[in-house]
């Protein structure tokens, strides 16, 4: 399938700064993309060249197939949501949503109609008449996601629309902008640098640090197969076991670490025995004994500490060959408490060999 | 500062600013009152009261005509002040462009040159371009005067404006004048009307530009110059109020909407 948008080898420097380097993403249409990346890392510069706002300095973005780099804001088929909504105070919310369909020569009554149609959509059909100043933080998001999604753009870019809102309202909006664009089927790029924001609502995640693309790909891939360790660590959190390669086989790494032999799935790297590399492990992917096991490898060490959490309980372990690890448990199932000894271990496909 | 005020017993601070309120308003209120004396010559008592001074005024040709002709002169001003001051707000207020700390400064010049130095400056200007004295160059002297007011109001109103709004414009189709026209002249109008306002009253002030300035034809404050030359009269305090009446009117409209449209 053509992708409905696609960067090829695209720069943007300011100066000596390189904000987004050598990009090249394809997004396929009708899908649920997020950029996420810590701050600075370039995606808002990406989806301003996206709609219009900067150009690149090298490179080319294609719009359905067609190049759109010398196109003003005006002429793309795209809507952006931006982060302080930037809804028009001077009009009603009626008005908001009905100016790019004015623009675009609709007819008043065909207005009239699709502006009601899209305020029902979020519930807001009293609201047509009220200025913007006269909504709560979540009224002027829906308004303002109404309002881009009112000229049918084929894609829709949302630049941290919700980093506004307390936190309850922000997971309800979340689950609305989900169920809005499987209803009109439209491709999002949404931007955030909240991982479980973009975990949440993505069917595809695209990591960004310092201008390029760390890793792509559906959020439970990026979290149980992370490549890097900035993807293992900034999506969630991971132990880091540093070692050589003893070998390979059945794309299971056995790694020579502190004197341990432990196993971790090649994650689609080719190593060889004698590489060093680093393997990725999630605490909840940790199991913790008080017996040792004779059925799996495992390795000695003493609960250093304890922390409830509610749904699971934190065990930070220190192991016998001087290195520790953080473990996730079930919080009923173990009642280990500080200073005893464990024996802790994973299942050799739950660690992975990182590429970088 | 305000323990430092604390300590002066509130009564005096009370009782000075009324001695100050009264030194302000009474002057007013005696002319006012004199307009309404039916005698023609100022001084106490009022005796008999009488409206034939603004009946007097009503009729006077000559004041109806330099009323106009000040009016005239303030609506000529105010537009050709309006559109140079927003283009050089927005010029300021652009990212790149040379040289912007001097053209505002230029700009913001004449609200400092002291009203005389212009007003001769601009007679020397005008003989040496060949421009007659007249309502042309008394306009020009007066659009001069009220730009750098215009500039600064609009300034400040584009510097609290989200730079997303016009952006957003842009984005849902809008090309660069449509975004000026719909998005940026609406979020300035409180700014505009303001300015507006200002540079209709200062123009229809203005006494020594248009006395440098100004051909045979009298407006409003030269034609009281004049009279009051001829010795006061309670003519020219009916005059006077109704100027005063309109011009404070106009003043607190003004203040009222700015003041509405800016919550
Ligand atoms: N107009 C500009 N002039 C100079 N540098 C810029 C400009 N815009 C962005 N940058 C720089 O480019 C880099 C990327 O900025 P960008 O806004 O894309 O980051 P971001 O990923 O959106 O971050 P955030 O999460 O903080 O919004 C940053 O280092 C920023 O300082
Ligand atoms: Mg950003």
């Amino acid at each position: 399938m053509q992708p409905v948008v696609h960067f090829k080898n695209v720069n943007k420097s300011y100066g000596a700064l390189t904000a987004v380097d050598d990009l090249d993403l394809a997004i396929a249409p009708g899908q649920f993309v997020t950029l996420l990346g810590p701050s600075g890392c370039g995606k808002s510069t990406t989806l301003r060249m996206l709609g219009g706002f900067d150009s690149p300095t090298s490179g080319e973005i294609y719009l359905e197939g067609k190049p759109i780099s010398h196109l003003p804001p005006n002429r793309r088929n795209v809507n952006i949501v931006f982060q302080d909504y930037a809804l028009f105070p001077h009009l009603t919310v009626g008005r908001n949503i009905a100016f790019g369909l004015e623009l675009k020569g609709m007819e008043s009554a065909a207005i009239h109609k699709r502006v009601s149609d899209l305020l029902a959509l979020v519930s807001l059909q009293d609201h047509a008449e009220r200025m913007p100043a006269q909504l709560s933080g979540g009224q002027r998001q829906r308004v303002a996601l109404m309002r881009a999604l009112a000229p049918d753009p084929n894609v829709l870019l949302l630049d941290e629309p919700l980093s506004a809102l307390d936190a309850k309202l922000r997971q309800q909006m979340q689950i609305e902008l989900k169920s809005i664009q499987k209803k009109t089927g439209k491709t999002f790029i949404f931007v955030t640098h909240d991982q479980e924001e973009a975990l949440t609502m993505s069917d595809v995640i695209v990591v960004m640090n310092k201008g390029r693309i760390e890793q792509m790909g559906g959020p439970d891939e990026l979290y149980a197969r992370p490549r890097s360790r900035f993807v293992a660590n900034f999506i969630g959190q991971s132990n880091f076991l540093e070692g050589t390669v003893a070998s390979v086989s059945g794309g299971i790494a056995s790694v020579e670490w502190r004197g341990n032999a432990v196993n971790a799935d090649v994650n689609g790297t080719a190593p060889i025995p004698g590489d060093h590399v680093t393997v990725a492990l999630r605490p909840e992917a940790v199991f913790c004994l008080s017996r040792k096991p004779e059925d799996r490898q495992s390795l000695k060490g003493r609960i250093d500490q304890r922390v409830f959490k509610g749904a699971h309980t934190s065990l930070t372990v220190k192991l016998d060959n001087g290195s520790t690890l953080e473990a996730q448990i079930d919080p009923v199932a173990l009642s280990h408490i500080e200073g005893d000894d464990v024996w802790v271990g994973w299942r050799d496909r739950d660690a992975v060999l990182l590429a970088k | 500062m305000r323990t430092y005020f604390n300590d002066l017993p509130k009564t005096a601070l009370g009782a000075s600013y009324w001695i100050f309120a009264v030194y302000l308003v009474l002057p007013l209120a005696l002319m006012m009152a004199m307009s309404f004396k039916d005698a023609n010559f100022i001084a106490f008592p009022i005796g008999n009261w009488t409206l034939s001074w603004y009946g007097k005024v009503i009729q006077d040709k000559q004041f109806l005509e330099a009323s106009l002709y000040s009016i005239g002169i303030a609506l000529a001003t105010t537009i050709s002040a309006t559109i140079i001051g927003v283009w050089i707000a927005l010029l300021v207020s652009a990212e790149n462009i040379w040289g912007k700390a001097v053209i505002f400064a230029l700009a913001c010049l004449p609200a400092v040159v002291p009203g005389l130095i212009n007003a001769i400056s601009m007679r020397i200007f005008i003989r040496a371009v060949d421009i007659p004295t007249g309502t042309f160059a008394i306009i020009l002297a007066h659009t001069v005067h009220a730009v750098p007011f215009v500039v600064i109001m609009v300034l400040t109103r584009l510097r609290s404006m989200p730079a997303n709004l016009v952006d957003a414009a842009r984005d849902l189709g809008a090309d660069p004048f449509i975004a000026f026209l719909r998005v940026t002249i609406p979020y300035l109008m409180p700014a505009l009307f303001g300015g507006m306002i200002f540079c209709v009253l200062t123009s229809i002030d203005d006494f020594v530009r248009t006395f440098f300035l100004g051909g045979y034809q009298p407006t409003l404050p030269m034609l009281i110059f004049a009279k009051v030359q001829g010795g006061m009269s309670p003519e020219i305090n009916a005059m006077a109020t109704i100027v005063l009446v309109v011009t404070t009117a106009v003043g607190l409209y003004a203040e009222h909407f700015t003041r509405r449209s800016r919550s």
